[in-house]
């Protein structure tokens, strides 16, 4: 295995979410992941992109590649945009609040899903996630 | 490239006639130009079939582009004793092929846009069908992934059924759904509430175990809605429902 294989999406529309859906649950299988770890990552793909759809105008980019982390190996996926960002960042991680009508679970559960799981944001200026799961 | 086919061969001739109108009566050599309309609107036609019959934009392109130097010794002939006519002829005529080969790709993305729409919309009726499996129970196996406009056509499909056959059972089956996240949550419980309204209960059927140990980790509410792991165990349940069961002839 090596940290070069790489996937970078551009995710701005509906149907890029399920491509990158796709592709996550293609990835994790190949790179010999669980089946449990396999439909885990393939959520938490699915609920950052659709944040990407959802709470932006202009979509914004997806990346995973396979990363060494304290002598295990994982995937790391990272979302990134220039969206509006998060005003409250407490509140937004905090189960059952959604300012789209959602469920709220979405950014909350993503974390409970993934081993490892940062998010910084800027009002105005954009939203990152970095979140790892290891093998 | 061969000799040009029978149907080529009849474009040529339309498409030249066409131009040649088109040039007579144009207060400027600009395809805008209101004398163009028709060579626009053929030049979209066969763009667009063109597309559709699988051709590659490259190739209709080319067809329009072999006018240039198709005419180029024509010009040089006719105007050979005067060469700055020649040229000014020349660019006039290349501007107009030139344009119209943008044409062409515009006409190709839009015969291909109209493919496409058409196709999702076959997709869409495909997707979702609403089956009667006993009296008063309704099934939609769900195949695929769930995006907004499938979940309202389930909800419009689904309810339909429900009032067509007075159903007071409808089974939705996710076995085929491969990611149930928040969002195809949230569809689901909507279509449990609004089923409801009509009388009648919803069963979900065939999540897979890791999507029940993904829902838990995501911590998703989905206590108010039936659910049966196979297919089998829901029918059942949609039976017990009804006060009925399905017994061994004796």
């Amino acid at each position: 295995m090596t940290e070069e294989t790489k996937f970078a999406f551009s995710i701005h529309q509906e149907y890029d979410v399920y491509h990158a859906q796709q592709r996550a649950l293609d990835f994790a299988r190949d790179t010999g992941f669980r089946r449990a770890e396999i439909y885990r990552l393939a959520t938490v793909v699915t609920e950052l992109c659709n944040n990407l759809v959802f709470h932006t105008q202009r979509g914004g980019l997806f990346t995973m590649r396979l990363q060494h982390r304290s002598g295990r190996w994982g995937i790391e996926l990272t979302v990134e945009d220039d969206g509006p960002g998060i005003l409250d960042l407490d509140l937004a991680m905090s189960d059952g609040f959604s300012t789209v009508h959602g469920l709220g679970s979405g950014l909350p559960g993503s974390r409970r899903l993934m081993d490892e799981f940062h998010i910084e944001s800027k009002p105005g200026v954009g939203t990152k996630v970095i979140a790892w799961l290891r093998q | 490239m061969g000799s040009p086919s029978e149907t080529d061969h009849l474009h040529m001739v339309a498409f030249l006639d066409r131009l040649t109108l088109g040039l007579q009566h144009a207060a400027a050599p600009v395809i805008e130009d209101a004398a163009f309309a028709g060579l626009r609107g053929f030049m979209a036609e066969i763009a667009g079939a063109r597309a559709r019959d699988g051709f590659y934009p490259s190739a209709t392109a080319a067809f329009v582009m072999s006018f240039k130097t198709a005419f180029i010794p024509i010009l040089s002939a006719e105007y050979s004793g005067s060469p700055e006519r020649c040229q000014s002829e020349i660019k006039t005529l290349g501007d107009i092929v030139d344009q119209l080969a943008f044409l062409t790709f515009d006409a190709y993305a839009t015969a291909r846009e109209q493919v496409i729409t058409r196709q999702n919309q076959a997709m869409l009726v495909l997707s979702t069908p609403t089956l009667r499996i006993w009296n008063q129970v309704v099934m939609m196996p769900l195949v695929g992934i769930i995006d907004t406009r499938r979940a309202q056509d389930i909800m419009e499909q689904l309810l339909m059924a429900i009032s067509r056959d007075e159903a007071k059972v409808a089974i939705l089956d996710v076995t085929a759904v491969p990611i149930i996240d928040t969002r195809v949550a949230l569809h689901l419980t909507k279509v449990v509430a609004a089923a409801r309204l009509l009388g009648a209960e919803v069963i979900v059927t065939g999540f897979s175990p890791e999507a029940a140990q993904t829902l838990v980790k995501l911590d998703i509410d989905l206590s108010r809605i039936r659910t049966r792991g196979t297919l089998r165990a829901g029918l059942a349940e949609a039976l017990r429902f009804l006060g009925l069961r399905v017994g061994a002839i004796t």
